[in-house]
């Protein structure tokens, strides 16, 4: 059997974020925990991670958004598969006024909405690692 | 002239700074942003009808005076009409200065105090949404979490019935999390929008969704909710959802101001051009005095049964929903005897374009 896919998430809600760990534990994925950005921003850097979960609205806003900008502009973290779990769907159209409710922060990245299934969870989390893997694959 | 003025109103409560021209003047409403300006109307240079126009572009709420010179009512009145707020003729006494000045400065509060309260409403509106949205979702998107997790983590270990119960739970939840989603849409979003939407509708539809939606709450209370529905009905014109939503809204309120073991009644008919629906319950009624608040923004009556909860957002969604659609809700209660809130929507005239969907289930 191959490593396990090891992922990182950013959210500031300890609750929350038990209740996802629990799930993708379960599905035998490592997961690192990060409560803040800074943290989530070190992490990050200090370790290779196959997939980001990441929260948007924490600490004083919506930084989740300011991460996902900073991984944009990362030669390297730009191509870290991006998991978007947001409770504000709706916000997102306020916080982008004439952006798709869906903006895309990274090449390779997705939405879902708290809380979300775990089947759901799992299948995006899936299909995120497989693209990834399909597009480091190509560039060789 | 500048300096006796300066005499007159200096002090404690105002600062007075003085120009000697137009160019300078508009410098110094720049520099200073004062609450109040005196402006001679008939200045070397620029003129006092060019400085009023300048600052009345720069700073639409900004209180000017102006001061004739020529004591001609038409110059007056001529800038009153650019803007000024007052006028003082020349020549004045120190009063009649001192008294302009406590009006204009009065007026400029009230201007600024205004404005602070239209933005802070606009801000409160605009952010209620992100608010609400973080503050009551976040605590109930993690209690969801955990549930999923939880009974991912448990299956196999559970009885039926504590299945039964997480089950139970998590759908209890759903229905919170969609609720506060829907009141949030309202109240966020332009409820006329909705209108974009529009098409003819069963009122009667909306109605049996409405009571299938609280129908486990009135069991729970063993409370009958007797739907009937007065054939034939009109359609209307209007968004099944929201129609729906403020059925919920008024047959939840019914439930609960609802003594155990009552009935509630639910009544669509036709009545002249308008289609009406009433929701009649028998529960503590509403206080007369409390009657003409009812349908505003987080308002609740007084008579409150042991026990019931709510923001008080409910009716005034209902109103803002049923008035977008051209209807209007109204009331009649007696306290101890109970309530009826009914709906009044203008009817689609019954003709074969109309109604394409004859056929009705009810």
């Amino acid at each position: 059997m191959s490593e396990p896919k090891r992922l990182l998430m950013i959210d500031d809600d300890p609750d929350f974020v038990a209740g996802i760990k629990a799930i993708l534990v379960k599905a035998k994925y490592e997961v690192d925990v990060a409560y803040n950005s800074k943290d989530g921003l070190q992490a990050l850097k200090s370790k290779a991670y196959d997939l980001l979960l990441l929260d948007v609205m924490m600490g004083r806003g919506a930084e989740g958004i300011m991460i996902a900008r900073k991984l944009g502009k990362d030669p390297i973290l730009r191509n870290l598969p991006v998991l978007i779990i947001t409770g504000i769907r709706e916000q997102m159209a306020f916080l982008f006024p004439g952006q798709a409710v869906h903006p895309h922060f990274v090449p390779v990245d997705e939405l879902v909405e708290k809380p979300v299934e775990p089947r759901l969870l799992l299948d995006k989390v899936q299909a995120l690692l497989k693209t990834a893997e399909a597009r480091k694959a190509e560039s060789k | 002239m500048l300096d006796s003025c300066t005499q007159v109103l200096a002090g404690a409560e105002c600062q007075v700074k003085t120009a000697s021209n137009g160019a300078q003047g508009l410098k110094l409403v720049e520099e200073l942003q004062p609450d109040l300006v005196f402006l001679d109307l008939k200045m070397p240079g620029l003129s006092g009808f060019e400085v009023l126009g300048k600052i009345r572009g720069q700073h639409p709420l900004m209180a000017v005076i102006v001061i004739t010179g020529y004591a001609t009512v038409s110059s007056a009145i001529e800038a009153m009409k650019k803007g000024a707020f007052d006028f003082l003729p020349k020549p004045f006494t120190p009063e009649e200065l001192r008294l302009i000045t406590q009006r204009g400065l009065e007026h400029s509060r009230l201007v600024q105090q205004t404005v602070a309260l239209r933005r802070e409403k606009e801000m409160l509106r605009e952010n209620f949404a992100a608010i609400v949205s973080h503050e009551l979702k976040a605590p109930l998107g993690a209690i969801q979490q955990n549930l999923y997790a939880l009974t991912d983590e448990l299956a196999g270990q559970l009885t039926d019935d504590q299945t039964q119960r997480f089950a139970r739970l998590r759908v209890r939840l759903d229905d919170l999390l969609k609720l506060i989603h829907s009141w949030l849409r309202i109240i966020s979003v332009d409820v006329n929008k909705l209108k974009e939407t529009f098409k003819p509708i069963s009122v009667a539809d909306a109605l049996v969704k409405a009571v299938e939606t609280v129908q486990t709450h009135a069991s729970r209370k063993a409370i009958e909710i007797v739907p009937s529905v007065v054939e034939p009905l009109p359609r209307v014109i209007g968004d099944e959802g929201s129609l729906t939503e403020v059925l919920v809204n008024l047959l939840g309120n019914a439930l609960k101001y609802s003594f155990p073991n009552s009935k509630i009644g639910v009544r669509a008919e036709a009545q002249g051009a308008q289609v009406l629906v009433s929701v009649t319950d028998t529960g503590v009624g509403i206080a007369k005095a409390d009657l003409p608040f009812l349908f505003q923004d987080f308002v609740r009556g007084q008579a409150q049964p042991e026990g019931v909860t709510g923001c008080g957002l409910g009716l005034a969604i209902s109103r803002r929903i049923i008035e977008v659609h051209g209807g209007t809700i109204t009331v009649e209660s007696e306290p101890g005897r109970g309530s009826t809130f009914t709906i009044h929507l203008p009817a689609v005239p019954a003709s074969p374009e109309s109604n394409p969907t004859p056929e009705r289930k009810v």
